[in-house]
C-alpha cells in the first residue's frame, strides 16, 4: 500500500514539467516575495499580520491584501526598513536574518531561497508587478492522503503550483505547512516525520491557495487479521475498509442491555423501564433490535428529545422570545419533527419566517437573532455547518471566505425588522429582556455595510457568484436555494449532524465546521450520507434508522487491541456523560420520584421543558432541578453553537450528587420506588436487589453485587436508609452517569 | 470577540519552518487545542524553555472589585484646584506615602499609603456598566459598549479561570473561589466565571454572606439525614458495581469521574478548605475589627482562603451599581430620584472603605502575606470631572484610579497621572488589558500565552503588556 502510493506519486511528480524557478529577471512581489512573508511567518498573527502590526510594522494577515503590504513595505511607515542605496543593508532584510535584534528572532537562513528572493526584488528596485503577472490559479499536494506505517515515519509532501499562464512550479520548499494536531514534525522542506500515533489534517498553504492533506501514523501490526463484525450497510463499508487499511479491528458488537440503553437514551432521552429493559434483553425474537429501533421511531418521546436539540441550536429562550414565544416555537419544533417534515422544508421555513411571533411560531427564529450580522453567522453555522465568524474582520484565515463573501452574505439579513406591539419587562435597564408580541417584517430597504469598503455589497448566497437582483426578496431568494436539492452542502451539514447526534462525533468535526482546512475523516460516506438522506426527502427518521442499524453504530465501547488508541474512526463507541436533562430524567425515573422545576407542574421531565428558565430569577430563585441542569451543562441558549451545550464533568457535580440537597431529597422522599421494597419481606430481599439493578441498570445484578448488596440490606439496621444507600450507589455508577 | 487580538490558527507551521533557531518563545505559546489540551502551564512549561518565564512574584490575587464605579476624584485622585464645577466638596489630606494625598474622609487608608501603588491614568471608552465591568473583570474589550452585551460562552473567561486553566493550585483547595454576589446590572455581568475555557475552570462560587451568624459552605456541608459513615458506605458499594463493567480499566472519561469521587469525598473529610470558611475561628476583635459588614468579612475571608492555598479570589463589594443608597450596593453615583452623591459617598461608600480596606491590607501585612498577595481594587470606571444637575458624577472610563498592593508591586508609589481636571490621562496612560497582563505576569504566567475559544480561536490571555515601572 504505502509502496503503491510512493511510486504513484513519484510518477505523477516526474510527469510535470518544471518551469524554473526565477524565470524572470527579478523575482515578483505578488508570486514570490509574498510566498516569503508567508513562509516566514512575518504575516502570521502573532507577528505582523496582527490588526495592530508588531514593533509599528504591519501586513496583511497571512497575505492576504498584497497590494496593501507592498504599499506598506515600499512607501508607508515601512519604506524607513529600506535601504535604497545598499538593499542588503535593510531592515527589512537584517531583521529575519537576525543580524539585528529581532524579537520574533531568525526568520530565514543567509544564502536561503527566502533570503535569495527578498534580496534579488530588494536589489531590483523593489519593482511594483505587472498587470499581466500570472496568478495562482491552483495548488497540487501529493499524497492527499496518505499511511505511514511504523517502522516507516516519514513522508515528503509534493506541493506544485499552477498559473494562469498555464505554467508550473515546484513549491515544496516555499509552501507553509500546519498540522491540525501535534503528531507530526514538519520539517521547511515539506518532510513529514511522525512523532506519535494517529491520524490528522496538514493545512498546505501557499499565497492564498490552502490544500489539506490527511496522514495516519500506524503499528506497522504484523501479525494483525482482519476481524470485523457483519457489514449491515454502506455505512460499515465505508468505516471498515478505512478501518482495515489502517489495521484496526473494529470492537465487538455491544450486548443487548448496552444497546437498549443506547437506544432509549439516543431516541427518546429516557432510560427504558425495568420490565422494558427485561422483555428486550431476554427475548429471543431475531431482528429485535431493528424492531426495537422502529417501535422507539414511534413514540412520542422521540419528538420531544429531538426538539430539545433543535431548541438549543434556534435559541429558544424565554428572555428574548417571552414565555409565550417559547412554548410557541418549541410546539412548532416538535410538531415538525413528529409529523416527520422534512429538514429541507424545516430550514426554509425558518428562513423564509416571518408574521406574529405568537401567530406564526417560526418566526421566532428572527425574533431571537436580532441583528443582520448574527442572522447571518447562525444560518450558515445552523443550515450549511459553516462558521463565517473570522470572516467578518479579516478574509478567514482557515477557510476560502473573504470579507467579501461575509458581508455580502449577511446583507441577505439586512431587512429583518420587529414592530414590538408591547413590551412588558420588568426591569427597564435589562434591554435583552421582551415580554409581549412582536411582528417580524421585511422592510423595503436596508443594507449590511461592509467596514472595509464603506459601501453595501449586493446580496449573494455563500459561495456562489451569482447577486440577487435589486427587488428580490431576499429572504424568499435564500430560502429556495437554501432547500434546493443542487445545494449539496445544505445535505451534508444536516447529515454530518444526524451523525454526531447518534455517534457522539462528526465526521466533520466540530459539527458545524466544514472548512477547507477541516476536511472529514471518512468523506465517501458523508457523501453517501447526504445522498441518503437526500434521497429519503430529508427525513431524519430515514437516517436516524439507517445510522442506528448499522454495526458501526453498534459498536461496543469496550476497545481491543488495536483501537485502544484511535479515536476518530469510529472503531468503538466513544463514552460520553448523559447530557443534563437525560441525567436528572434518569435519576427521577430510576426513583420514581418527580421533578418540579420551576414554572411547570410536578412531574415534567427535564427534556420535555421548552424553555431555558420558565420564570425570571429575580421573581423566585431556581429550583433545586433547574440548578442541576445549569449545573450539568444545560446551554442558556444564547449561541447557534453545538458547543454551548457542556458535556463536561466537573468536581462541582459530584459534589451536587454526592452533598447536593436534590439527589438527597429524591432518596429519602417517602412515598419514592424505595417505599414498596422497603416494605417487603426479608426474604424477598434478593428480588428486590434483581429490581434495582434492573430498573437502575437494565441488568440482573451479578452473582458478586447480589451477594455483597444482600449482605448489606440484611446487617443493616435501617432497612431503609440501606436501600438508599444501594440505590445511590447504583445511581452514581458509570452505567448510570455514562453512555456506553 | 475582538479578533484583532487573536492570533493564527498554529504557529507551529511556522515554526518549523525555521530550524536554525530554537523555538521562539511566543511560537510555543499556545494552549489549547488538541495537542495541549488538559495540560496546565506546569506541564507545559517542563516543554517550553523555563528561563523564558516570568519568575512568580504572587502567590495569589485577591480582586476587591467595586461595582458601579467609583470617583476616583473622591477617593485617591483629588483636584483640589479644578474649577468650581468639577472641584469636589471634600478635602484631600496628606497620607503615608509622600507626596500622595487622598480623600478626607479615608484617613486610615492614607495611614497605609505607603504600602499601595495608584494606577492614576487607567482608561478605555466603555460607558456601560456591563460592557465596562467585563473589560475590569477580564482584561478583554469588549465586542459592543453596549447594556445589550450577553454574557454569553462567546465572551472571555474571568482572570481566576484562567488561572485556573493555567496553574492552578495544589493540595485540594479551589484555584478560584468568589463570593458573596453575583453581579447584575439587569443582566447578569459577563466576566464572572469560565464561559468558554469551561465549567471545570469555574470559581467555587459562594452566595452566603460572611457576616451571617450561620454562614458555611454548602457543598462542603452534609445534609442532616446523611452522617459521614453511610457515605463511606455507599461510595464502597458504588465501587463494587464499577467493578463489574470494566470502564475504569480503559475509559478516561470513568477514570475522571472516579477522581472527581475521591476528590469529593476527601474534601468532605479534610478540615483545611473547611477551616479556610469557618469565620468564627478569628479572634472576635479582628472580625470588628475588619467591620462587621458583608464586605468586611468578605476581605477577612479572603485573607483566609489565601492563607489555605487559593490563587484568585475575588470579592464583590455589591450585587448591583447601586449609588442611591447608604445602606447598600455599589458605587453608581448620578444622583438619581433627588438623591445626591457627596452626602451618600460620605455615610457610607467611604467609611466602610476606610474601616475595611487599611485593616484588611495592615493584616495581610501581619501575616506575612502581602509581599506574596497582590491586591487589586478597582472599579469599572470613574465618574465625570464635570459635576451634573443632580450635583453628582456620571460615567467616566476617559481616566481614573486603581490601587494595587503587594505581590511584588511597588510600595507608595503612584503611576501616570490625570490632567488637571481629573479627566484624561496626562502621562504613562494604562489600559485594563496592561492591568491584566501585570497580574499574570506577577503570577508568574506568560500574558501572551493563548487559550482556545469555542471557534478554536486561539486568543492571549492578556492584550496588554506588564507595566514595569510599577514592579519592584
Amino acid at each position: 500500500m504505502l509502496r503503491t502510493t510512493l511510486i504513484l506519486c513519484s510518477a505523477c511528480c516526474a510527469g510535470m514539467r518544471d518551469t524554473p524557478i526565477l524565470a524572470e529577471p527579478s523575482p515578483s512581489f505578488r508570486n514570490d516575495v509574498m510566498a516569503v512573508l508567508s513562509k516566514a511567518g512575518c504575516n502570521s498573527g502573532v507577528c505582523h499580520g496582527n490588526q495592530r502590526g508588531k514593533g509599528g510594522f504591519r501586513l496583511s494577515l497571512r497575505g492576504q491584501d498584497p497590494a496593501d503590504d507592498f504599499r506598506v513595505l515600499t512607501r508607508g511607515a515601512g519604506a524607513r526598513r529600506i535601504n535604497r542605496i545598499h538593499p542588503e543593508r535593510s531592515l527589512i532584510l537584517l531583521k529575519p536574518l537576525m543580524d539585528v535584534p529581532h524579537e520574533g528572532g531568525r526568520r530565514f537562513q543567509r544564502g536561503s531561497a527566502e533570503h535569495r528572493i527578498f534580496s534579488q526584488w530588494l536589489a531590483a528596485g523593489m519593482p511594483a508587478d505587472s498587470p499581466q503577472l500570472p496568478r495562482l490559479n491552483a495548488l497540487q499536494v501529493q499524497p492527499r492522503d496518505h499511511i505511514i506505517r511504523h517502522p516507516q515515519r516519514t513522508l515528503q509532501l509534493q506541493v506544485r503550483a499552477t498559473f494562469s499562464d498555464g505554467s508550473t512550479r515546484d513549491v515544496t520548499h516555499l509552501a507553509v505547512y500546519e498540522p491540525a494536531a501535534d503528531i507530526f514534525e514538519i520539517g521547511h522542506d515539506g518532510l513529514v516525520t511522525a512523532t506519535d500515533q494517529g491520524e490528522t489534517t496538514v493545512a498546505v498553504r501557499f499565497l492564498e491557495r490552502q490544500a489539506p492533506v490527511r496522514i495516519a501514523f500506524v503499528p506497522h501490526r504484523r501479525e494483525f487479521t482482519w476481524n470485523p463484525p457483519r457489514t449491515v450497510n454502506y455505512i460499515d463499508q465505508h468505516i471498515f475498509s478505512r478501518l482495515r487499511e489502517l489495521r484496526i479491528n473494529p470492537s465487538a458488537i455491544c450486548d443487548d442491555t448496552t444497546f437498549v440503553r443506547r437506544a432509549y437514551l439516543d431516541l427518546l432521552g429516557l432510560l427504558p423501564s425495568a420490565a422494558e429493559s427485561r422483555s428486550f434483553v431476554l427475548s429471543q425474537q431475531t431482528e429485535k433490535r431493528r424492531k426495537l429501533i422502529d417501535e422507539l421511531l414511534q413514540r412520542p418521546e422521540f419528538s420531544e428529545a429531538w426538539a430539545l436539540k433543535w431548541a438549543d441550536l434556534l435559541r429558544v429562550e424565554e428572555k428574548t422570545l417571552d414565555r409565550k414565544g417559547v412554548q410557541a416555537f418549541h410546539a412548532w419544533i416538535r410538531h415538525s419533527i413528529d409529523h416527520d417534515l422534512p429538514l429541507n422544508i424545516f430550514a426554509q421555513t425558518l428562513v423564509a419566517s416571518r408574521g406574529s411571533t405568537y401567530q406564526e411560531p417560526e418566526s421566532n427564529f428572527y425574533r431571537a437573532l436580532r441583528d443582520p450580522l448574527t442572522r447571518a453567522e447562525s444560518t450558515a453555522q445552523l443550515f450549511l455547518g459553516i462558521r463565517l465568524q473570522c470572516a467578518k474582520c479579516h478574509n478567514h484565515p482557515f477557510d476560502r471566505w473573504t470579507q467579501d463573501d461575509y458581508y455580502s452574505w449577511a446583507n441577505l439579513f439586512s431587512r429583518v425588522q420587529y414592530k414590538i406591539l408591547e413590551n412588558r419587562r420588568r426591569d427597564r435597564n435589562d434591554k435583552h429582556e421582551f415580554a409581549g408580541e412582536q411582528i417580524v417584517y421585511i422592510a423595503r430597504t436596508g443594507e449590511v455595510i461592509n467596514p472595509q469598503t464603506g459601501t453595501a455589497p449586493r446580496p449573494r448566497f455563500l459561495g456562489t457568484r451569482n447577486e440577487l437582483t435589486p427587488d428580490a426578496d431576499r429572504l424568499l431568494a435564500l430560502s429556495r436555494w437554501l432547500g434546493q436539492s443542487v445545494n449539496q452542502q445544505f445535505a451534508r451539514a444536516q447529515a454530518n449532524r444526524i451523525w454526531f447526534q447518534l455517534l457522539g462525533r462528526g465526521l466533520v468535526d466540530p459539527v458545524d465546521d466544514f472548512r477547507v482546512t477541516n476536511p472529514p475523516s471518512h468523506p465517501d460516506l458523508l457523501s453517501a450520507l447526504a445522498g441518503d438522506f437526500s434521497e429519503s426527502g430529508f427525513r431524519p427518521r430515514h437516517l436516524i434508522r439507517r445510522i442506528m442499524n448499522s454495526s458501526t453504530y453498534q459498536l461496543s465501547s469496550t476497545p481491543n487491541a488495536t483501537n485502544a488508541r484511535d479515536e476518530c474512526h469510529f472503531a468503538r463507541t466513544a463514552i460520553r456523560r448523559l447530557s443534563a436533562e437525560q441525567l436528572l430524567d434518569s435519576l427521577s425515573q430510576i426513583l420514581d420520584s418527580p421533578l418540579q422545576f420551576n414554572g411547570y407542574p410536578p412531574g415534567f421531565r427535564a427534556g420535555q421543558i421548552p424553555g431555558v428558565r420558565a420564570v425570571r430569577l429575580r421573581d423566585q430563585p431556581s429550583s433545586a432541578a433547574d440548578k442541576f441542569l445549569n449545573l450539568f451543562g444545560k446551554p442558556l441558549r444564547l449561541q447557534t453553537c453545538a458547543c454551548e451545550r457542556s458535556a463536561e464533568t466537573t468536581l462541582a457535580q459530584t459534589f451536587q450528587l454526592v452533598s447536593g440537597p436534590l439527589l438527597n431529597s429524591m432518596l429519602a422522599a417517602e412515598d419514592n420506588r424505595l417505599r414498596t421494597w422497603a416494605q417487603m419481606a426479608p426474604q424477598h430481599a434478593k428480588s428486590v436487589i434483581d429490581d434495582l439493578f434492573w430498573t437502575a441498570l437494565s441488568r440482573a445484578p451479578t452473582p458478586e453485587e447480589r451477594q455483597r448488596t444482600h449482605d448489606y440490606l440484611q446487617r443493616a439496621t435501617h432497612r431503609r436508609q440501606a436501600l438508599e444507600d444501594i440505590a445511590w450507589a447504583l445511581l452514581n455508577s458509570h452505567e448510570v452517569i455514562l453512555r456506553r | 470577540m475582538n479578533t484583532g487580538l487573536h492570533n493564527t490558527n498554529r504557529s507551529r507551521g511556522v515554526n518549523n519552518t525555521v530550524r536554525v533557531q530554537p523555538m521562539s518563545r511566543r511560537s510555543v505559546l499556545s494552549i489549547g487545542g488538541s495537542g495541549f489540551l488538559g495540560l496546565s502551564l506546569h506541564h507545559w512549561l517542563q516543554a517550553a524553555a523555563p528561563t523564558q518565564m516570568p519568575r512568580p512574584k504572587a502567590r495569589s490575587v485577591i480582586f476587591l472589585y467595586q461595582f458601579g464605579g467609583p470617583s476616583h476624584l473622591e477617593t485617591f485622585d483629588m483636584k483640589p484646584n479644578a474649577p468650581s464645577g468639577i472641584r469636589g466638596q471634600f478635602q484631600p489630606i496628606a497620607s503615608a506615602a509622600p507626596g500622595v494625598s487622598v480623600c478626607e474622609l479615608l484617613p486610615e487608608t492614607a495611614k497605609v499609603m505607603d504600602k499601595v501603588t495608584l494606577l492614576r491614568s487607567v482608561h478605555h471608552n466603555m460607558k456601560s456598566h456591563n460592557p465596562a465591568a467585563y473589560y475590569a473583570l477580564t482584561g478583554h474589550a469588549p465586542p459592543l459598549d453596549d447594556i445589550r452585551l450577553r454574557d454569553s460562552l462567546e465572551l472571555f473567561p474571568a482572570y481566576g479561570s484562567v488561572v485556573d486553566r493555567l496553574a492552578p493550585a495544589s493540595g485540594g483547595v479551589p484555584t478560584f473561589v468568589s463570593y458573596p454576589h453575583v453581579m447584575r446590572d439587569g443582566a447578569i455581568t459577563p466576566g464572572q466565571h469560565a464561559s468558554f475555557l469551561g465549567k471545570r475552570y469555574d470559581p467555587l462560587l459562594v452566595t452566603q454572606d460572611p457576616n451571617a451568624a450561620d454562614f458555611r459552605l454548602p457543598e462542603l456541608t452534609l445534609p442532616a439525614n446523611l452522617h459521614p459513615d453511610r457515605l463511606q458506605n455507599r461510595r464502597a458499594l458504588q465501587q463494587l458495581v464499577e467493578r463489574q463493567t470494566r470502564l475504569l480499566d480503559f475509559s478516561a472519561k470513568a477514570q475522571g469521574l472516579s477522581a472527581y469521587y475521591e476528590r469529593a469525598l476527601t474534601m468532605l473529610n479534610s478540615q483545611k478548605i473547611r477551616a479556610a470558611f469557618q469565620l468564627t475561628d478569628e479572634p472576635e476583635r479582628i472580625r470588628r475589627e475588619y467591620g462587621r459588614t458583608t464586605y468586611g468579612q468578605s476581605c477577612l475571608l479572603a485573607r483566609r482562603l489565601v492563607q489555605a492555598g487559593v490563587k484568585f479570589v475575588n470579592v464583590y463589594f455589591s450585587k448591583s451599581i447601586g449609588g442611591q443608597s447608604t445602606e447598600q450596593g455599589g458605587w453608581d453615583t448620578h444622583g438619581f430620584n433627588n438623591t445626591r452623591m457627596f452626602p451618600i459617598m460620605k455615610a457610607y461608600h467611604l467609611p466602610r472603605t476606610d474601616q475595611t480596606l487599611p485593616v484588611f491590607l495592615n493584616d495581610l501585612e501581619r501575616t506575612g502575606l502581602l509581599d506574596e498577595t497582590l491586591v487589586v481594587w478597582m472599579g469599572e470606571f470613574g465618574r465625570t470631572p464635570k459635576i451634573n444637575d443632580n450635583i453628582s458624577r456620571d460615567h467616566w472610563p476617559n481616566c481614573y484610579t486603581v490601587l494595587l498592593a503587594g505581590g511584588g508591586i511597588h510600595r507608595g508609589y503612584v503611576h501616570g497621572a490625570s490632567d488637571k481636571n481629573g479627566a484624561y490621562p496626562d502621562h504613562d496612560p494604562v489600559r485594563p488589558d496592561d492591568l491584566a497582563a501585570t497580574m499574570f505576569h506577577q503570577l508568574g504566567i506568560p500574558h501572551d500565552i493563548e487559550v482556545r475559544d469555542q471557534l478554536n480561536r486561539p486568543l492571549p490571555i492578556a492584550a496588554g503588556r506588564p507595566i514595569r515601572a510599577i514592579l519592584s
